[in-house]
């Protein structure tokens, strides 16, 4: 069990971690989803023992880890560039940890070649013991530096954007292989990562970080459907983002047009300026005169093009405020439909998908303050 | 042009213009390659081979004939001066290395890898080359006022109390030799090493840190073996400039302290060029062996 306590680390005054609290189970997946400068590198620095906090206090199955140096945390690192020893072999890379413990070294040959062996075997890499690193591809590289951290069995481990460097078609095997390794070694995974779909499909939790702060933590299905504020449904790229006014009468008043709030708007007190999202395969595109269902909201807007891209298809249209509006197609769901550039449309959706947050409420606290 | 009378063009070799193109190329080659080529045969190639040629010629006492014979070779290994001085040579390099190492090497990791800012990297380094800024001989001879009888070092030591008479042993030995090859080369060692040292990604470091090494381990199983290339280019560099040195004995010794520089200035000097021959060929193998030794440690062409 990892415990973070009100983390705090500032560089020259500004806070890249602001009061982080988390705490992650044994064995659990836990996935960091920020953009770059969210404090999500600090936090793993912090985590792994290379950067001191200013505030705050860390525990790892219940030990305070305040005073633990790097090196005796037993806390496993995998950096974003692999850091992998160019002078040493694959073998001797993955053997490193287990020869050189500044404390528990493992002096027994034989157990250190076992265990490197396996550890090898599990991320599939036995014929490569002897290569040198130069030799191996982006990859292979990824499953040295990942058996690397693993093989001295650590109590936790830390991916720094462990698929960043990889191309679409590895990242796609890797993350299988992750989850894979993961379940096999039952080792705390605290994965962090800029990559929305990534963060999503990777961990058990997903926690969303932005300016040095927790905007959400919970499970990925909840994150992707219900976002807790509008940065965090910015951050997911899967929301059309509105802001506008509450009329008072069940409606939002933006740019674009008057919105049908889902009911919860209707509560609140009129003339409150809010943010409301709409995710794009939520929407239905409809004839321009065609009268929309009571239960529905709609808005007028233009089509511009479609983006295709296998299985889904991205429609972008222009609102009457000149934003873009993406709608989604599954394709396996029904033909794409064919509209004309320049034509215009009545797009709608239920009102009950609408997701209404009050302005600028868990965006950068700048924003907040004002 | 159809497939098939492609193919059998491809299967002739390569087409006229493609022929042409590479006998251009090739012939551009040689021409890039022969300035260097003429000039390394000019000053390098034949002095070296008539340097070999003229340590087989007869001596006499004034004159030189080209009659071969081994009587030069001989007499340089059968005259404990000669050989004394080999192994003094021999000796001062490899103290001189050691010391340059011991000196250079702390110094360049620290330039190399505790100062992160590049800057102040840059000056650090540009700081040990200002010596060179004055001559090679005011630089040397600025040490007799340092260590003599009468010099800074034994007059700060008497001031201290912490001798009562000034050690003479200061100046005009091996020592004063060794302290003035030493202070001039050290630069050598720290540059190509701090070269190599800045390159080492910090993330080596953190990941050795972070899988259980403690400081000194990192030190020895991976900012040591990843400096080494640069610590290879340093010892060719000193060894290279201290074989090859008569000018710091000469000022500094008092000449007590012979190297095979110096003999061969003393045998030009009085025209025994058959016997600076000799000695010449010696000292070249020595640095040959050397170079080709360090060499075989890194492969410095993957290295840098």
């Amino acid at each position: 069990m990892l415990e973070i306590q009100s983390l705090t680390k500032r560089f020259g005054g500004v806070a890249a971690l602001d009061a982080i609290s988390l705490s992650v189970s044994t064995g659990g997946y836990l996935s960091v989803l920020g953009p770059s400068g969210s404090g999500k590198s600090t936090l793993l620095r912090v985590l792994a023992g290379y950067e001191a906090p200013d505030e705050g206090g860390i525990k790892l199955d219940g030990q305070s880890l305040a005073t633990v140096p790097a090196h005796e945390r037993g806390i496993g690192f995998v950096s974003q560039g692999f850091a992998l020893f160019p002078h040493l072999s694959v073998f001797d890379n993955v053997a490193f940890g287990l020869r050189y413990h500044a404390t528990s070294p493992l002096r027994d040959t034989a157990e250190v070649r076992k265990r490197v062996n396996d550890i090898l075997e599990m991320v599939g890499l036995e014929d490569f013991a002897r290569r040198q690193i130069q030799q191996l591809s982006g990859g292979q590289k990824q499953r040295v530096a990942l058996a690397r951290t693993l093989v001295v069995r650590p109590r936790l481990c830390l991916l720094d954007e462990p698929l960043g460097a990889l191309d679409a078609n590895l990242r796609q095997r890797m993350t299988i292989e992750l989850r894979r390794i993961h379940s096999a070694l039952g080792i705390t995974f605290f994965h962090v990562t800029g990559n929305e779909m990534e963060a999503l499909a990777m961990g058990d939790r997903v926690v969303v970080l932005d300016a040095g702060r927790i905007l959400q933590a919970d499970e990925p299905d909840t994150v992707y459907n219900s976002p807790a504020s509008i940065a965090v449904a910015r951050f997911l790229n899967r929301y059309n983002l509105f802001n506008g006014k509450n009329d008072g009468a069940g409606g939002i008043a933006t740019a674009a047009g008057l919105i049908a709030a889902p009911d919860e708007a209707e509560t609140r007190r009129a003339g409150e300026v809010m943010d409301f999202c709409i995710r794009i395969d939520k929407i239905e595109v409809l004839p321009e005169n065609a009268t929309p269902g009571p239960n529905q909201a709609h808005l007028q807007a233009a089509y511009i093009t479609s983006e295709f891209s296998g299985a889904i298809i991205t429609h972008l249209f222009r609102l009457t405020d000149d934003r873009i509006l993406e709608v989604e197609d599954h394709l396996s769901h029904r033909r794409p439909a064919e509209y004309d550039p320049g034509g215009r449309y009545s797009v709608v959706w239920p009102r009950a998908e609408g997701l209404v947050f009050p302005a600028g409420a868990g965006t950068v606290p700048m924003k907040a303050a004002a | 042009m159809t497939a098939a009378v492609q193919n059998a063009t491809l299967a002739d070799g390569p087409t006229a213009p493609a022929r042409e193109f590479i006998r251009r190329q090739s012939l551009g080659g040689w021409m890039l390659l022969a300035p260097g080529v003429v000039w390394m045969l000019l000053c390098l190639v034949v002095p070296m081979l008539m340097m070999v040629y003229v340590s087989f010629w007869t001596q006499h006492t004034f004159s030189i004939e080209s009659t071969p014979t081994f009587a030069n070779w001989i007499a340089f290994f059968s005259t404990p001066t000669y050989v004394d001085s080999l192994l003094t040579t021999i000796r001062l390099w490899f103290i001189t290395l050691a010391l340059t190492f011991l000196i250079g090497y702390p110094v360049a990791v620290y330039i190399g890898l505790f100062v992160r800012n590049r800057t102040i990297q840059t000056s650090l380094l540009v700081l040990c080359v200002v010596p060179f800024w004055t001559s090679f001989l005011i630089r040397i001879l600025a040490w007799r006022p340092m260590l003599g009888t009468e010099g800074a070092v034994n007059l700060i030591l008497l001031k201290l109390g912490l001798i009562s008479t000034p050690i003479e042993a200061l100046l005009f030995t091996q020592y004063s030799v060794i302290v003035g090859m030493v202070q001039i080369y050290v630069v050598f060692m720290v540059g190509p090493v701090a070269f190599m040292v800045s390159r080492i990604d910090r993330s080596l470091i953190e990941a050795a840190r972070d899988l259980g090494a403690g400081t000194t381990r990192i030190f020895f199983t991976i900012i040591l073996p990843l400096s080494l290339p640069g610590i290879v280019v340093g010892a060719i560099f000193v060894s290279v400039m201290v074989l090859g040195e008569f000018a710091t004995p000469a000022a500094l010794s008092g000449s007590k302290v012979n190297l095979l520089g110096n003999i061969i200035v003393t045998q030009v000097g009085s025209l025994k060029w058959a016997f600076a021959s000799v000695c010449g060929v010696i000292l070249t193998v020595l640095m040959a062996v050397t170079v080709v030794g360090l060499l075989r440690i890194v492969n410095l062409r993957r290295e840098i």
